[in-house]
């Protein structure tokens, strides 16, 4: 029942810069080679931005230009301390922006789905921004009881952290949310719960 | 289904040799049928010898419901109906038209609206601006014509922000290829108009970045040329038509006085598709897509012909 296929479950194709893009965003929860993230750096001439999350607090985000050698596209790379800072580097990105940007995220889903969110609050549209998944399968999940957050879950069933539920983790995904659902396993009977596996390593 | 509404003709206003506007007011009074930016109207027009459907775009604002107002200008080799409206349609006539419909609606979460209109492809935008200048939406028309209708175009228009119009004399996209590299992301892009013209701005916006979701078509008309003469067979009729080199499918059916189903005459809503039996269709239409085009199954009678002597429609 878990791994099911509901139709809200993102999926994810391997990221390739799409040519009809003006400027290119390209985002990485961790660091990554420019080539491991996104196929196609030599076929394109638009400019290209690399922003990565280094989760380091010896950073200094101000721009450089990218080593790489290419076939002419401007590349600029970003480093940043945290996700919450690109975040904000973000948005102020995007108010800047005209359209003919193209958005590309790699990374863990709900770090994926933050940045997506972001994205259609500045009037990007599906088709304009590609992602793909990287690094654990941890889901967000959304207790639906008490609308808490819980991060980085791996097991079927978790402990809501703000009512103590015993949460089932759906395949149910709210992009609007960026988080999976997370229902009371145990309403019927107190107690009875599932066996308890590991299912998003 | 056709007909249903009778419109009292209110008003009529001739704004340039070629234009003429109607209002139209409910015939039993009260309030006309709630519309949308980009609604239009199709009236039933009983000329002496044939039944002209004619869609036009409501221009009227939105808000208002006393009344509905559309623009028809008159073309010269038209199928009838524009001239009829031109020369027999008067103050005080009642006219049979559809509920009103919506095949061209603004996307409602969009921030900002572009629109670039050519001739009378302006109506449409009439009520767009309309309902943007009630919402405090921001927007801007590029409207383009020919430089002796400059000011004809320019009266229609005189009602709203003069900031927010440009009106080109000719095609000179200029101008428009630099507005459309700095919108901001969220706006949407709207275009009206000669199909050629359309299919300009479309592409020079797709070379420019612009991605298929913003991107917003009207495609009433013009699409309907004429092709090789053939026999439309009508199977469940037991008739036979010739179709003429100048006539589409449609029209004719119409004119043998078969009630077939139609809607925008122009290849777009889907509203009048026949399954084929036997022959092979020249497919015109925006509907289908290609593999429904490759499995000739069905065919649009409103812009679509025959590449087959005969075509045996289940009609």
């Amino acid at each position: 029942m878990l791994v099911s296929d509901i139709k809200s479950r993102p999926l994810y194709s391997r990221l390739r810069f799409d040519p009809a893009g003006q400027r290119h965003l390209v985002i990485s929860d961790a660091v990554r080679p420019l080539g491991d993230v996104i196929d196609g750096v030599e076929d394109t001439q638009a400019p290209i931005a690399f922003w990565t999350v280094v989760g380091r607090d010896d950073i200094d985000s101000a721009p450089n230009p990218h080593p790489l050698p290419t076939n002419g596209a401007p590349i600029e790379t970003r480093a940043f301390r945290a996700a919450s800072h690109l975040f904000d580097r973000l948005d102020h990105r995007l108010a800047q922006e005209s359209v003919g940007l193209r958005l590309y995220v790699m990374g863990e889903e709900g770090f994926i789905w933050d940045v997506m969110r972001r994205s259609r609050a500045a009037g990007l549209e599906a088709d304009e921004c590609r992602s793909m998944h990287a690094g654990s399968l941890s889901r967000r999940v959304f207790c639906v009881h008490c609308k808490t957050m819980n991060e980085r879950v791996t097991l079927s069933i978790a402990a809501c952290t703000g009512c103590g539920a015993q949460m089932v983790v759906r395949d149910h995904f709210s992009k609007r949310l960026a988080a999976f659902m997370g229902v009371k396993a145990d309403a019927e009977v107190a107690g009875e719960l599932p066996p308890i596996e590991e299912l998003f390593p | 289904m056709s007909g249903g509404v009778s419109m009292r003709v209110a008003h009529v206003e001739q704004l340039s040799p070629l234009l003429r506007a109607f209002t139209f007011e409910p015939a039993d009074g009260g309030l006309v049928h709630p519309v949308g930016p980009g609604a239009h109207l199709r009236l039933l027009l009983r000329g002496t010898s044939k039944l002209y459907k004619n869609a036009y775009s409501i221009t009227s604002n939105p808000d208002d419901r006393s009344h509905l107002k559309i623009i028809v200008r008159r073309v010269p080799a038209s199928r009838g109906g524009s001239a009829f409206m031109h020369e027999n349609v008067n103050v005080g006539d009642m006219i049979e038209t559809d509920v009103p419909a919506n095949l061209f609606p603004v996307v409602r979460t969009a921030r900002r609206h572009l629109m670039v209109s050519g001739g009378i492809g302006v109506t449409p935008f009439l009520s767009y601006a309309a309902a943007f200048e009630a919402t405090g939406m921001p927007w801007e028309l590029h409207h383009f014509c020919r430089p002796d209708e400059v000011g004809v175009f320019a009266a229609l228009l005189s009602g709203l922000p003069a900031a927010n119009i440009h009106i080109h004399a000719g095609p000179s996209f200029g101008a428009l290829e630099a507005r459309l590299t700095r919108q901001p992301l969220g706006t949407h892009f709207y275009t009206c108009g000669p199909q050629p013209m359309m299919e300009l701005v479309l592409e020079m916006a797709r070379a420019l970045g612009w991605p298929a979701s913003k991107l917003h078509h009207e495609s009433f008309g013009g699409e309907a040329h004429g092709g090789a003469p053939f026999t439309a067979v009508l199977n469940r009729s037991n008739m036979e038509i010739e179709v003429g080199a100048e006539e589409t499918l449609l029209d004719a059916l119409e004119a043998a006085g078969v009630d077939a189903p139609c809607l925008c005459r122009g290849g777009a809503c889907g509203q009048c598709m026949i399954e084929v039996a036997e022959g092979t269709p020249e497919h015109r239409d925006h509907f289908l897509d290609a593999a429904e085009h490759a499995s000739n199954r069905y065919i649009m009678t409103c812009v679509s012909r025959s590449k087959t002597p005969r075509l045996v429609l289940e009609l």
